[in-house]
């Protein structure tokens, strides 16, 4: 049982082509700037690694900042007022 | 998924109704992103890792609100599940990498597939700290599995939130025709 752990971890670090490849064509759907690399897969899956974590730090940004936007909206709306009203009905 | 992403985050925002309009607007930006991030992560339903990770981690913050969202039993066991105990024991693999490179010598083409590698690691590493529970995912393929279901409901959140926003701020006039649009926007799914 240990023995079987402790290779696991050992090629834990590793992800192989196949994944890569694999990942490569599922992101290119949010990422368009990668393109196919006919150098080793290990460069440009460096490559894609970098450019997820950038899109999503930009996701969690985005979200932030809507949430922002949103309790500021519900700040600066004069309680009987019409967007106050819709605001309401969107969100409650 | 987005009709239940907003319903699910409508109900977040129902628990703070009552309180919206004493809190000041820091709370009240807190409230509206855990609920959202809550709403989020429970469309899976407990099924990957990273929800149960967003989940106990939105409980930290306020257990309250995510035991309203959460049904009953379904909050206790998410909040309190023991997150996995294999990590990945990077000083020990790291030891018996240095014993290894002491025993072979290398060529020039292993110098460029051991950096490559070097840069894979290290960039694998950098995602598990944007994915929520990235930290104890230590088998790579379920890191690029979570990550691209994380990837898919971060869009849909953004989507649904965007969309609220937009035609929150569109002004009175302008809001029925955006309503419409969300609607649209939301069933066209």
């Amino acid at each position: 049982m240990s023995n079987r752990r402790s290779r696991q971890s050992s090629s834990a670090t590793r992800i192989s082509d196949d994944q890569i490849i694999d990942l490569v064509s599922k992101l290119r759907q949010f990422l368009p700037e990668i393109r196919e690399r006919r150098r080793s897969d290990k460069v440009s899956a460096s490559k894609v690694l970098q450019e997820t974590c950038n899109y999503i730090r930009k996701l969690h940004r985005e979200v932030d900042n809507i949430s922002d936007r949103l309790s500021l909206l519900l700040d600066s709306v004069d309680e009987d007022s019409q967007e106050a009203a819709v605001i309401r009905n969107l969100l409650m | 998924m987005k009709e239940e992403f907003l319903k699910k985050w409508q109900m977040g925002l129902q628990i703070y109704r009552p309180l919206i309009d004493n809190t000041s607007v820091s709370e009240r930006r807190k409230a509206i992103k855990l609920s959202a991030d809550v709403a989020m992560a429970s469309l899976r339903k407990g099924t990957t890792c990273w929800s149960r990770a967003l989940i106990q981690k939105t409980a930290t913050e306020d257990n309250f609100l995510v035991r309203q969202m959460l049904s009953g039993i379904k909050a206790e066991t998410l909040i309190n599940k023991k997150l996995p105990k294999v990590m990945c024991h990077r000083k020990i693999v790291r030891r018996s990498k240095k014993i290894l490179r002491r025993r072979q010598s290398r060529s020039a083409i292993e110098e460029v597939a051991a950096k490559a590698r070097k840069l894979v690691k290290k960039k694998t590493q950098g995602l598990r700290n944007v994915v929520p529970g990235g930290e104890f995912m230590s088998n790579d393929v379920l890191l690029i599995q979570e990550t691209l279901d994380y990837i898919v409901s971060l869009q849909t959140q953004v989507n649904v939130m965007r969309s609220i926003v937009d035609a929150a701020e569109a002004g009175s006039e302008r809001t029925a025709y955006y309503l419409g649009k969300l609607k649209f926007a939301i069933e066209d799914g």
